[in-house]
Parts: C-alpha cells; sequence; structure tokens
C-alpha cells in the first residue's frame, strides 16, 4: 500500500488556519474545532506509530464504542469530504473509484472513499465497520474496502423500523462488534467509560438542542455553514470531552451575540430551512453568495439534532441503538417517511420563521431525492416556497457554481416578491 | 441462438397461455376471475415479502412490476425524482396511473432505497386499503432470522385484522404445499435447460416465469404440467454459439432476452429475483416447526439479492449455477441507479474472472427490449468466447 | 406620458414593450446581436419610433434575459419573475405559465398578485425549443410556418426520441429519407410530440394548476398549442403576441418601481 497519506493536509490545513488568523478574528469556538480537527486526524496519523488499533468506519456509526474501547476512530466519509475540501482533490479520486469499477451513479463520497483507498490518501486501518444507515451504498461500501486494505471487517445491520424488537436486534449487532474488536485488537470493552460516554452524550444533545433553539432568534446569531462544524463535532467526537467543551464554547458565544443582538452576516433577509447538504467544496462561495444576499440558514432539519431524550447510562449499548434511530438523518432523512416526519419538517419551517426552503438535491443520493415532491408539496400547503437545486457533494463538475449562484439569485428574488 | 426444427412446428399452447397472461397484464382473465369472486389481491415487491401468507389468507399475490417496455414515466419522474432506479419509477407511475387501482393491499419489504421510497410514496398518493412494509435484515444470522419471523407474523396479524379472518396452520400449510408445488415444477423446467440442447430458450423461460407471480399459483401449476409435458414431446431444441447466464437487477421483459438470443447465444440460466431467485429453495418444515417459522426461515436466507451480507453467498451460488449449467458466458445487466448490483458488480466480476468465466457488464433501463447497441456489444462478447475456444 | 419601458434579450430575438400609465403603447421585435447593450437599446428605440418619440434616459427600463445584467441604463429582473407579472396582467386568473423560448423553455407558477412561486427550467439540452424546431423544420425544406400548418394534418405521427436532440436529428432525417418517405405532416405532428413529452415531464413535476399560459415564440405555432392542449386535457391560454410576455413583465414592474405604486 502506497504512503500517499493526505491525511496529514487536513492537519496542515487546520495549523495553517489557525496560525493566519489574526488575533480576535476567528472566535474562540472556531480555533477550538480546528484544533479538535487537527487532534482527530493527528491521533489517526500517529496511530501506527504509537501501536494503536485503527477502526474505519462508515457515517453515524457508533463511535463511542470505539473511544470506549481505546479504539482510533476513522469516520471514512467526514475523511473524503474534508480531503476534497481542503485539498481539491475530488476528481483524483472520483477517477480512482472509477478505476475500481464503481458505477457513476453510485454516490460520490462512497466511490471518493474507496478510490481514497486504492490510493493510499488515506491510511490503512486494522478493521473496516460499516452499517446500512443510511443507505444501500454505506451497506454496500465495506466489502470493497476489507479487500481493498486486506483488512477483516464487521457489519452492524441496522434494522429500518424502530420497535423493540428491531432495537433488541441492533444491541445485540453491536455486541457481536464488540467481540469481533476484542479479538482483533485484543482491547476490552471499558463498560464504566462507555456509561461515562453516555452521560456525555446526554450533556452533548442537551447543548445542541440550545444552540439550535437559539437560532430560532430573529435575526440569527449563527453562521450559516458553522452548522457543518456542528455536525463534525457530534460525527467525530461523540460524547467526548473535546465535544462537549467545543459546543459549551459554541453555545456560549452565540448567547452572548444574541443578547449584543450581533447577526451572523450584514443583515438577515432571507431566512432559511436547508434540507440535505450543501455541497461541501462550495462552503466559502456559499457563504459569500449568502451574506451578498443577506440569507441565512436557520435550520436542518435532516441533520441537526433537536431531539429531546435521555439516555440512560447504565444501559450503554441501548442507549447508543437508541441514538441511531433519534438522529434526523435517521429518522427524518432515511426513513420510514411517516407523517410525522413530514409534519416536522414543515413546523421546522414554521417554528424558524423561514421565507423559503431549500433543498439540495444531491443527484447521488437517491433516496434523499425521492423525498422532495413530497416535502415541497407539504411546504407549499404551508405557503413556504422551496427551491430544488441539482448538485453533487464532493464532485464540482456535475453543476458549475455560476449555475447554482444563478438559481439561488433567482430564489432570493422570488422570496423577495412574496 | 438456432432452433434445430422448423420454428413452424413450435407448438407449445401453455406457453402461449403465459404468453396471454401476461400481455393482458394486469387485467388478465387470470385476476379478473379471481376478483369476480369477490377475493382479495395483493400486491407485492420483492423476493422478502411471503406469498404463502397472503395464499394461506385466501388471497392472490400479484407481484408489482412496472411497464414492459422503456415508457415516458413523467409521474414516476415527478415523485421519485430522476435519479431514482427506473423499476421504481415504473412502477410507481403505473400506480398513479391507476394501474394498480385493483389492489386490496400492497405489502413490500425495507429491501433498498428505491423500493422502500417507492412505497413511501405510494403511501402518500395512492389509495391503496391495506399498506404493510416488512423490515428485512441484512444479514441471516438467528437472530435476523428471529426478527424477520417477527415481522412475518406481524403481518399475518395485520391481514387478519383487515380482512376479518384466521390464517390458520391448516391454511398455512396448504398455500407452502402449492408454492412448493411451482418452485418444484420450476426447478424441472430449468432441469431441461441443463441439456446441450434444451427444448426451451431464456426467452421463454421468463415468459412462464413473469405468469407465475401474475396468476393463481394452483393454476399457474397446472399450466406449468401442461407445458412440461408439451416441452417432452416438443420436437423443438435450442442450441446456442454459448451458453449464457444472465444476473443483475430486476427484469421481467422476455423481449431482452430474446434479442440477446438472436445474436446467437442461449440463455441457459440466470440469478434474477424475477426467475432463479425466484423459486430456487423450498420451504422445508423442521421437526416441530410452526408453518410461519419454516417460511420466515426459507424467504429470508433464500437465494439472496445484492442487498444481503455477505455478498460470498451470492457469488457462491452464482459460481454453482456456472458449473451446473456449464456457463461459458455471464451477461450482468445492471438498471441505472440499481445500487447494490453496481456496488457488487466489481467483486463478483473478479470472482467470476478468477473462475475464467468471462463478464459482460451492460447498462441498462427497466423495461428495456434492448437496443441496436446491447445487440452489438452481445455480438462482440459472442465472437470473444469462441476466439478463446 | 410615457411611464416605462420593458426589454427582453432572448438567444434568438429581444423584445420591448413600452406603456404608459394603463396599457401599451408600443411593442417591437428584432433579431438579437452579440453587442446586448447595442440591441437592447436598439429595440427600445424602434419601439419609441413606432410613435414618434425616442430614447429618453429618465424613462425607468427594466431589463430581462440573457445578459441584462450588462445592460448599463436599466435594470436587471429574472426572466421568470417577469413572465409572472406579464402574464398576470393578461390573465389575472393564472397560475402557471410554460415558455417555450429559442433556446430554454421554462415552466413558472404564480399568485394572484402576479408574483413568481415556483419555477423549472430546461436549458441543458436543445430538444424542445424554437432553434431546434426550426432546424427540424428545415431538414424537411419547410418554414417553422409551414411545418406548424402541415402539423395538423397528421395522421400517424411517429415516436421521436425526447432525450436527445442529436438522436432526435438522426431520428427525423432517417425518416425523411426512408422509401417510402414518413409523411411530412407526420413527421411535424411527430416532432412536436416529442417536444412537447419534456415539457409535461416538467409540468407534471412542478405540479400542473390551471389556468395555464403558453408564452414565448415556439408558444406562436397553433399546432404546438393544439398538440399541448390534447396531452393537457384541458385548452391552455394564449396571448394575442406570446413573444413579448416577459418584456412585459418587465414594464409593469419598471411602472411600479416610478409611481411607486405596487399591485
Amino acid at each position: 500500500m502506497t504512503t500517499n497519506n493526505k491525511v496529514n493536509s487536513i492537519v496542515q490545513s487546520c495549523r495553517v488556519i489557525l496560525k493566519m488568523a489574526t488575533p480576535g478574528s476567528l472566535p474562540k469556538s472556531d480555533i477550538l474545532y480546528y484544533q479538535m480537527l487537527s487532534k482527530y486526524y493527528t491521533k489517526l496519523l500517529k496511530a501506527k506509530e504509537n501501536g494503536n488499533f485503527v477502526a474505519a468506519h462508515t457515517v453515524f456509526f457508533p463511535a463511542e464504542i470505539l473511544y470506549a474501547m481505546d479504539i482510533v476512530p476513522m469516520h471514512t466519509e467526514m475523511t473524503t469530504w474534508l480531503v476534497a475540501l481542503f485539498l481539491g482533490e475530488q476528481a483524483e479520486l472520483l477517477s480512482a473509484g472509477a478505476e475500481l469499477g464503481l458505477a457513476a451513479e453510485i454516490c460520490s463520497p462512497h466511490r471518493g472513499l474507496a478510490g481514497a483507498f486504492l490510493r493510499g490518501y488515506l491510511p490503512r486501518p486494522d478493521v473496516m465497520l460499516w452499517s446500512n444507515l443510511i443507505c444501500d451504498n454505506t451497506a454496500k461500501s465495506g466489502e470493497l474496502v476489507m479487500k481493498l486494505n486486506n483488512c477483516p471487517g464487521y457489519f452492524v445491520d441496522h434494522p429500518f423500523q424502530h420497535s423493540k424488537a428491531e432495537v433488541s436486534y441492533l444491541v445485540n449487532e453491536l455486541k457481536g462488534m464488540i467481540r469481533f474488536l476484542e479479538e482483533h485488537s485484543g482491547h476490552k470493552m471499558n463498560w464504566d467509560k462507555l456509561a461515562e460516554t453516555v452521560a456525555r452524550s446526554n450533556q452533548q444533545l442537551a447543548l445542541t438542542r440550545e444552540i439550535n433553539e437559539l437560532r430560532k432568534l430573529v435575526p440569527s446569531p449563527f453562521p450559516t455553514q458553522g452548522f457543518l462544524k456542528l455536525l463534525s463535532a457530534d460525527y467525530l467526537f461523540p460524547g467526548q470531552p473535546e465535544a462537549i467543551e467545543y459546543l459549551t464554547q459554541l453555545r456560549d458565544e452565540l448567547k452572548n451575540n444574541a443578547s449584543e443582538n450581533k447577526t451572523a452576516g450584514k443583515t438577515e433577509k432571507y431566512r432559511l430551512m436547508t434540507l440535505f447538504l450543501p455541497p461541501i467544496y462550495l462552503m466559502s462561495y456559499l457563504d459569500k453568495l449568502y451574506q451578498e444576499y443577506g440569507a441565512v440558514s436557520v435550520v436542518e432539519p435532516m441533520f441537526n439534532s433537536r431531539a429531546e431524550a435521555e439516555f440512560d447510562p447504565s444501559q450503554p449499548l441501548k442507549s447508543v441503538a437508541e441514538k441511531s434511530y433519534l438522529i434526523p438523518e435517521s429518522r427524518v432523512m432515511y426513513g420510514p417517511l411517516t407523517d410525522e416526519v413530514v409534519k416536522y419538517v414543515v413546523d421546522s419551517a414554521t417554528d424558524y420563521k423561514v421565507n423559503g426552503a431549500l433543498f439540495w438535491a444531491f443527484l447521488g443520493c437517491r433516496h434523499a431525492c425521492a423525498t422532495i415532491k413530497i416535502f415541497k408539496d407539504a411546504l407549499n400547503a404551508a405557503d413556504i416556497p422551496m427551491l430544488a437545486v441539482d448538485c453533487d457533494i464532493v464532485d464540482p463538475t456535475i453543476n458549475p457554481r455560476e449555475e447554482i449562484g444563478e438559481k439561488l439569485g433567482q430564489y432570493f428574488e422570488l422570496l423577495e416578491g412574496l | 441462438m438456432t432452433v434445430s426444427t422448423e420454428t413452424s412446428m413450435i407448438n407449445l399452447p401453455a406457453l402461449e397461455y403465459f404468453r396471454s397472461v401476461n400481455s393482458t397484464f394486469p387485467k388478465n382473465q387470470e385476476i379478473l376471475d379471481f376478483k369476480e369472486k369477490g377475493k382479495k389481491v395483493f400486491g407485492w415487491l420483492c423476493t422478502y415479502v411471503p406469498e404463502e401468507v397472503i395464499i394461506a389468507a385466501g388471497a392472490l399475490p400479484v407481484r408489482i412490476t412496472g411497464y414492459g417496455r422503456e415508457t415516458d414515466l413523467a409521474d414516476g419522474n415527478a415523485y421519485l425524482y430522476i435519479n431514482n432506479c427506473s423499476f421504481s419509477r415504473s412502477c410507481l407511475q403505473r400506480g398513479l396511473r391507476g394501474d394498480y387501482s385493483f389492489l386490496d393491499g400492497v405489502v413490500g419489504g425495507s429491501t433498498c432505497d428505491g423500493a422502500r421510497r417507492l412505497f413511501d410514496a405510494w403511501r402518500r398518493y395512492i389509495n391503496t386499503p391495506f399498506y404493510q412494509v416488512l423490515t428485512v435484515p441484512r444479514k441471516t444470522t438467528d437472530e435476523a432470522q428471529a426478527l424477520y419471523l417477527d415481522q412475518v407474523i406481524s403481518f399475518k396479524q395485520n391481514l387478519e385484522e383487515f380482512l376479518g379472518l384466521q390464517i390458520t396452520e391448516t391454511a398455512l400449510l396448504q398455500a407452502i404445499e402449492v408454492c412448493n408445488e411451482t418452485r418444484d415444477l420450476l426447478k424441472k423446467l430449468y432441469e431441461l435447460r441443463k441439456r446441450p440442447e434444451p427444448p426451451i430458450n431464456g426467452a421463454q423461460t421468463l415468459e412462464v416465469l413473469t405468469a407465475s407471480f401474475r396468476m393463481p399459483k394452483v393454476n399457474f401449476n397446472q399450466k406449468l404440467k401442461i407445458l412440461l409435458n408439451e416441452l417432452e414431446h416438443s420436437k423443438v431444441v435450442y442450441n446456442g454459439r454459448a451458453r449464457l447466464m444472465v444476473v443483475g437487477s430486476v427484469l421481467d421483459n422476455p423481449e431482452f432476452i430474446k434479442l440477446i438470443e438472436e445474436t446467437g447465444g442461449l440463455v441457459v440460466t440466470d440469478e434474477l429475483c424475477t426467475s432463479t431467485r425466484y423459486w430456487s429453495d423450498p420451504v422445508i418444515i423442521q421437526e416441530g416447526e410452526s408453518a410461519i417459522s419454516a417460511i420466515a426461515r426459507r424467504y429470508l436466507t433464500n437465494f439472496p439479492c445484492a442487498r444481503m451480507y455477505p455478498s460470498e453467498e451470492r457469488f457462491d451460488r452464482i459460481l454453482a449455477l456456472c458449473r451446473d449449467f456449464r456457463v461459458d458466458g455471464v451477461l450482468s445487466q445492471i438498471i441505472r441507479y440499481c445500487v447494490p448490483y453496481a456496488h457488487d458488480f466489481p467483486l463478483l466480476n473478479d470472482k467470476l474472472k478468477t473462475a475464467g468465466i468471462p463478464v459482460l457488464d451492460l447498462d441498462v433501463e427497466y423495461g428495456t427490449s434492448g437496443s441496436g447497441q446491447i445487440r452489438t456489444r452481445v455480438q462482440a462478447f459472442l465472437e470473444m468466447m469462441e476466439a478463446k475456444k | 406620458m410615457i411611464t416605462a419601458i420593458g426589454v427582453d434579450i432572448g438567444s434568438l430575438t429581444t423584445k420591448s414593450v413600452v406603456l404608459n400609465e394603463t396599457k401599451i403603447i408600443s411593442t417591437a421585435v428584432i433579431r438579437s446581436s452579440d453587442e446586448t447593450e447595442l440591441c437592447a437599446r436598439t429595440t427600445i428605440e424602434q419601439a419609441l419610433q413606432q410613435i414618434g418619440l425616442s430614447f429618453n434616459p429618465d424613462i425607468k427600463v427594466i431589463a430581462t434575459g440573457l445578459g441584462s445584467k450588462s445592460v448599463t441604463f436599466s435594470q436587471s429582473k429574472s426572466l421568470t419573475a417577469c413572465l409572472a407579472r406579464g402574464v398576470n396582467s393578461i390573465y389575472p386568473t393564472a397560475r402557471m405559465a410554460i415558455d417555450m423560448g429559442a433556446e430554454s423553455s421554462t415552466i413558472i407558477k404564480l399568485n394572484e398578485r402576479g408574483r413568481l412561486t415556483d419555477w423549472l427550467s430546461q436549458d441543458k439540452c436543445a430538444a424542445g425549443t424554437g432553434v431546434f424546431l426550426e432546424q427540424m423544420a428545415k431538414l424537411m425544406n419547410l418554414t417553422s410556418a409551414e411545418m406548424d400548418a402541415l402539423s395538423f394534418k397528421a395522421k400517424f405521427p411517429p415516436e421521436i426520441t425526447n432525450t436527445c436532440a442529436v438522436f432526435a436529428e438522426s431520428e427525423v432525417i432517417s425518416h425523411v429519407h426512408r422509401v417510402p418517405a414518413t409523411l411530412r405532416e407526420d413527421i411535424a405532428a411527430g416532432i412536436y410530440r416529442s417536444v412537447l413529452g419534456r415539457i409535461i415531464s416538467m409540468c407534471k413535476r412542478i405540479g400542473i394548476q390551471r389556468e395555464v399560459v403558453a408564452t414565448g415564440g415556439v408558444a406562436m405555432n397553433k399546432g404546438i398549442i393544439a398538440i399541448l392542449n390534447q396531452e393537457l386535457g384541458f385548452d391552455i391560454l394564449v396571448p394575442d403576441n406570446p413573444q413579448i410576455v416577459a418584456a412585459l413583465g418587465a414594464a409593469i414592474i419598471a411602472r411600479e418601481a416610478t409611481t411607486g405604486a405596487k399591485m
């Protein structure tokens, strides 16, 4: 396996961002964020040297379990996104994916991560862990990664519906995974540590809830693209002290912004609800565009947890299992698409006083796009217009940014007219 | 593929009957007759929905399929967006157009993204009285079987409530018998294709298979027995430049197989959910086991779809079929956006290559009857195989 | 007396509309050129000349369409917003419009105040547009108008692909050269059906809501409208001058800006 390890670039980019920031230009929460990111990837880089055990895993995976076993996690999709973001090397990764024989219609982050392993951009993991949360692509990505890295793997079968029997089954799957990890890593599960993590998850949920509650304010004290940082905290450090520290700082800053009536941009003309995710590689472009039009995204029902929940640390595995059903990526985006879920989306729009909704129609994500008409109809019935923008979250060749910009411009004009 | 006797001598009335069941679907006489008796019809999607339960309830299970051709799917596209597979869009289009208005219920499995979104849209926009989606685990471990059994039992209970009757053990056992007979007869049909010169070709076989889920099994079994008898006495045989196996996404259009066979290859077997995977394993009742438990076990552990884990099992079974049917080459036809099959392809391709079996990779849309381009590629594939001999 | 001017810069033609306080007093349509600014100005001047007036930089102008942002003497508004206002002024009960232009088609939805509520554009593919239709007519040695008239005589229109303009063109060529050749009236109707197939797809995606209005140069073809009515199952409304609707909407917006009156 070649050592083209690009993970270092993420660490370097973080260092550069922190170094180049003039004092006071970056809020403390951003500083914590980049430090957090840097820490995660440094740990990954030094894993072999430190004799640590690395487990690669897919999205919405209970990484809490890995932390409790002193195993170094590698979030495959997130890392692919970040490599795309910091290095702009999507084309290389996607062409590597094609080389492997993966069809172009397969979601780009998944083609990209397979390509990343092929090219050695990502360090070779000791094991590959994956589940079918959140789609067929995720469910089918593990075996190829195992083959590419010649490493063992474990598939966690996440049942579709949320019933007692299904949660039991999932807990059993997690137990199976723990046994597998104990066998391969030589580490034992530290149940106390896991219980602590669950307790901290409660805190994390509460903080996230608070932060999202603050975004209801008009004007919103939270910058649009900040929500990706919010997500990464949960994806990379679920129930970990680093995430708590970051979220606490962020919450305090927002509270402060709110009380001093500071807005995220110059003016807040259009409050938007974002469905699915905007293209990762367009983040800074969108930031500027939104600022230009006075737009801000205040709620993302498919991605941002506002859940009211309390997990029981004394039943850590059950709690972790329940959490995987609770997160909006699972409940709202994955399915089943119940009336309750549709209502939640419409209510999110009204609770957050949005002017319009924006659905980023990521063409690699079949099941997300299948909700477009359903949500649009429901939102239109509540007099909230919705725009669907065809795009790809990592591949910039699918829809040129100028076209996206133009479409958004037209949409803002539409909102103005209403 | 060539026919070793005059085509005009092909005399298989039973096959013609199956053709008419298909060409007049969904308003074929079998279904109309059934409904006329005041009985109920349930549409199902996916080989993970246990037909026996529906039959035991005195109802008719009918497989939901889309159009038998590539066609305008404007309504399906509007609801499922352009990036869901054409199969799900075609099925939804038919549903939205009222083609399935005769159904009393729809049942599906949480099998793949396209299927489950099809059901989400169906539930909201099409008014079928009964609706259920079964959670289908991706594994076949004991725990997975227990979970799936749970789902099947809940389906049975919901059906009982909806129909206002009890589904008895006896009824289930009778249903198992009928379905097992179907499987057994289809197995016999496929055995004929193991011959160096089978009396039936791939296109005809698919015609038989698609009829099997569009009419009451009891009637189907009767007709298939007649067909097997007709084939026994038929002087017509088929042979080809190569013995081919078709694998991949859901395929129910015999025209597509016909196009392939017109190039000279003979399709002798497949791994399709509309064919081999549909009948592959019988329901076997173990000592002291309830009918429903046996049914659930069979359906979950049956010849797996690409959605199942580990994929090795599917690959192994495909290889076994290649051996049993002496397959020269494999035709993989994958519908655009059919994710599970697309992901499996590189791994399957490798496996087959290692076993010395060439593979042709075809991108298709559901309902396609093939095109000049596909014909050309199949020709080239056959030529390549012949050159290697 | 004059209060406002609207100009729609299209890929094939540029249109201008001059309004007074209450109605349209002049319109002009000229062939577009690469010089957007000059083109816009020329169209406006022509419309003004027709009523014996000349361009006055103090008059409020709104430009829309391609390159409208670069016109220095006017403000720019999106085509969809202008279409919505224009359609609403002619047909207050309209809730949807199908705009078929030279190089793109757009479906818009509007509310009772003529405000845009939704839109869907098809501009990535040539199939289904005015330029495409002109090319197809040429293949049969006809003008667009002749093709339009012929289409009514069709008895057996063939299916022509609507997924790709290049394929469609080759299909039409093969129909023309077939022995015996497919009748031109049938080909014409086949082409129209193919083009409208895409339009109907877009309508279904956005959700059909009556009344529906047809706008744009292509809407001047009676044959197209006849088939559209057939496919939709009801009659769509067609303005006397479908080509100038966006320019009209632009002018209305300009007039509002001048008078401050908002409807």
